[in-house]
């Protein structure tokens, strides 16, 4: 593998559950030297959560965690002990980032707060990403990313109108807003240290990254004195905008029709002869204004059409159109995630060859191949205590036996 | 003042609903970032909401949002004497962000080959719906066919209807916000090493990357999952209805059944009916409290007690016991936060019509280089004249190409 953005970049990363580890995996994947420090003694929930390979839990089997830990190495360290903690702020002392997601306080009960870093590691980039941040009359607040997104807002604004609220489904904010607003802001911070030498203090909040990608809505109830409410499946100002029944089980097409030369282009795919349409929905606001009957036109007309099939005239004719793919279409049926190798497979010890996401994006002049899986927890103990921290064999083994390395 | 930690980087924002968001993230942690616009102006001018629901190049809320401390400048890339004047850019910046189809910019004569060329240690990061490459690349595509074919539509809405999109655009943010990190660790190797890249950014593989565990489901248990909104899915778990809305309970966490015995303790201590009928192991157990039986137990002691109470009152008493409860709260709530007042996240910028806009500020804290807004989003063409004499063009040329509908 050649150099790659991060090589040299050694993370100690605190991180667990959800938008730390994901954070943190972006780096790994693209060169860091990502080393996760975990215990035995409280276990990342996250690998204690589902799915597990064949449907058997154990701390190893996770294929939650597994996607979130690609390319980082383990070490167990009991924190809880004196001894674990010194061995924690000598991993610390040797990092370019020190990256956690607990609640305010706990790195400093295990004398890794900030204040502490800065002393041992003055040009650390520390990470924390607490809930509500680092201030405030919520700092102390706890929640999890389905939580936390009913708090931003982005539950509320999805759903269809005059129902209670849907949410993404997911644990949102964890995936997408946070991770990736953590990754830039790290990497804007290595590049100030890389100029000057000095670390600093990253206090992000797992509320604000998400509002931030909300900002309309803000400006809707600012400037024109309305709370937005959700659309459904439709848009502000296209027509046809939605999802379309299809012939199968629970098959969906989604179609946007967002150019007025694309109307008649989608009227012919549909069959729909020029006279059984309004004249006037040639323009995109009458369209608009009678939304609700045009979705009953095209609903009619899609119902008994396969979706792929239907989809891919579309797109020929023009039409922004697309299957709403469910796990099993995007995993092993997708052929343009297939053509940009979006899917990789790694060999893990416990859990074989296993599925984990590659990055969403190529870098042409610096591309990268997966080929860590998640480590097992404490896998690389040995390793980094030889590496990284210049211990010996009977060290470690007196450190294994005293319950420090576990 | 301090500088930024992006200090000194030029970025070209060529973008639109795909990039302008990225280009944001640069411009507010310090890069210098001239958005360059068509003669009609970006496309996300053209998007509603409008203040005042009047359409006008100025008044879209999402353009006046995503684009905010950068400047504009005004320039017909279909001319040649336009195409030069990007060239002469891109000579001076560490990124170009374009949203183009793919081959367009190339076909121009301004793909990243041929600005390499003149500047090698130039990022061009491209995002677009399905990426460079592949058989999807030409495809037609906007936020919901994105968002549908990236899969996570169908985790979205209700168990009893069709799937329901994320509201606000959510596969472009996460274009946006991948796009942020590629461009970004593309410049790290740029700086480091003197060579810059092409950056090919796929909303579609963007979304993807928020399946959660859906994917993973499908590979280790050959499970599909399936959309639960709107519904307890598991006893604790989901949306309940309270006297002023709804609130979100995740009495388990992620992982085991963590909060629960916090979460009947509460209870208990507020003398709820039926309590005692939640405590037991087998609450922390997956299979019981998936049970349709348990869960019905759990709204029967839950919801009475909730609809007496607003969702403040039950987000305050719920987090003083530690069990992960938040409003749903909507963005008039949301403004109003007590929290959010107290760290000045939401800031405020000159509006249409001379009206103060009130929008979300520092997405995060950075103790040493703080991210700092400079200015209200520009107006169509505000900096053309300013960019291109600081690029060295005389006024005659400046007028030269006014004259010839370049700029």
């Amino acid at each position: 593998m050649g150099q790659l953005p991060l090589s040299g970049v050694r993370i100690a990363d605190f991180t667990w559950v959800g938008a730390g580890s994901y954070t943190t995996k972006m780096l790994a994947d693209h060169g860091a030297d990502v080393i996760k420090i975990e215990s035995s003694a409280k276990v990342d929930g996250i690998r204690l959560s589902p799915p597990f390979k064949d449907g058997i839990r154990g701390v190893n089997r996770s294929g939650y965690f597994a996607d979130r830990n690609s390319s980082k190495r383990s070490i167990a360290i009991n924190l809880k002990t004196a001894q674990g903690r010194a061995l924690a702020r000598e991993i610390v002392a040797v990092s370019d980032v020190v990256a956690n997601n607990f609640t305010p306080g706990t790195m400093a009960s295990f004398g890794l707060g900030y204040d502490d870093v800065r002393e041992i590691n003055p040009r650390a980039v520390y990470l924390a990403m607490s809930m509500s941040g680092d201030s405030g009359p919520e700092r102390d607040f706890l929640g999890y990313g389905l939580t936390i997104g009913a708090l931003v807002g982005i539950h509320h604004l999805s759903g269809l109108p005059g129902r209670e609220p849907a949410g993404t489904g997911t644990n949102y904010p964890d995936h997408i807003p946070n991770p990736c607003h953590s990754a830039f802001a790290v990497l804007a911070a290595l590049r100030h240290a890389r100029r000057t030498g000095r670390g600093q203090y990253l206090d992000i909040a797992q509320t604000e990254p998400t509002i931030a990608v909300l900002g309309p809505a803000f400006l809707e109830a600012t400037v024109n004195g309305r709370d937005p409410q959700p659309l459904g499946n439709g848009h502000l100002r296209y027509a046809p905008h939605g999802l379309y029944r299809c012939a199968g089980e629970d098959r969906w097409a989604a179609i946007s029709v967002t150019d007025d030369r694309q109307w008649p282009a989608l009227r012919s795919v549909l069959g729909l002869p020029a006279g059984s349409c309004p004249q006037e929905w040639a323009t995109e606001a009458a369209r608009h204004r009678d939304r609700e009957a045009l979705d009953e036109v095209v609903a009619a007309a899609t119902a008994d059409r396969d979706a792929h099939d239907l989809c891919a005239r579309l797109q020929a004719a023009g039409v922004p159109a697309g299957v709403v793919q469910d796990a099993a279409d995007v995993v092993e049926r997708d052929p343009q995630l297939r053509a940009r190798g979006h899917w990789v497979r790694l060999e893990h010890p416990e859990m074989g060859e296993t599925l984990y996401n590659a990055p969403p994006f190529h870098l042409t002049g610096t591309p990268v191949t997966l080929t860590r899986p998640a480590p097992l927890l404490g896998q690389h103990t040995r390793e980094i205590c030889r590496e990284v921290l210049g211990l010996d064999d009977d060290e470690i083994a007196r450190l294994e036996a005293e319950g420090v390395l576990t | 003042m301090t500088e930024g930690a992006l200090a000194g980087l030029r970025v070209l924002d060529l973008s639109g609903p795909l990039g302008n968001y990225c280009g944001k993230l640069f411009a507010e942690l310090g890069a210098d970032v001239v958005l360059v616009e068509p003669l009609g102006g970006s496309a996300l001018r053209h998007q509603p909401p409008f203040a005042g629901d009047r359409p006008g190049l100025e008044r879209s809320l999402a353009f006046l949002y995503q684009n905010t401390s950068k400047r504009s400048l005004r320039l017909d890339l279909e001319h040649p004497d336009g195409r030069q004047v990007l060239r002469d850019l891109a000579a001076g910046a560490a990124l170009l962000l374009e949203t183009d189809s793919p081959g367009r910019m190339a076909a121009r004569g301004v793909g990243h080959a041929e600005l390499s060329s003149i500047n090698p240690a130039l990022v061009t990061t491209s995002i677009t719906p399905f990426g460079q490459t592949g058989p999807y690349a030409h495809h037609e595509a906007s936020d919901l066919v994105c968002l549908a074919m990236g899969g996570l539509l169908y985790l979205g809405g209700y168990a009893d209807g069709p799937p329901v999109q994320a509201g606000q655009q959510q596969a472009y943010a996460a274009g946006n916000l991948f796009g942020a990190v590629a461009s970004l660790l593309a410049v790290t190797a740029a700086e480091t090493t003197g060579r810059g890249q092409h950056v090919d950014v796929s909303v579609q593989e963007s979304v993807v990357m928020g399946l959660e565990n859906a994917a993973q489901f499908r590979d280790l248990e050959g499970r599909i999952r399936r959309r639960t909104g709107g519904r307890q899915w598991r006893a604790g778990a989901g949306v309940f209805r309270c006297a002023d809305g709804y609130v979100y309970l995740l009495a388990g966490g992620i992982g085991g059944n963590r909060f629960w015995p916090n979460l009947v303790d509460w209870l208990a201590g507020e003398d709820v009916p039926r309590v005692d009928e939640l405590r037991g192991e087998q609450w922390g157990e997956r299979e019981f409290v998936e049970a349709e039986e348990n869960r019905e137990l759990f709204a029967e002691v839950f919801l009475p007690f909730a609809r007496g109470r607003t969702k403040a009152e039950l987000y305050r008493d719920a987090q003083k016991w530690r069990v992960p409860l938040c409003p749903v709260a909507r963005p008039s709530d949301i403004l109003r936060s007590a929290q959010l007042r107290h760290r000045d996240y939401f800031v405020s910028v000159e509006g249409p019509d001379g009206r103060p806009a009130v929008m979300p500020g520092a997405p995060y804290v950075l103790s040493e280089t703080p991210w700092r807004l400079k200015s209200r989003a520009p107006h169509l063409g505000e900096h053309t004249d300013d960019v291109l004499r600081e690029l060295g063009y005389s006024t005659e040329r400046v007028v030269g190409l006014r004259k010839a509908g370049v700029i």
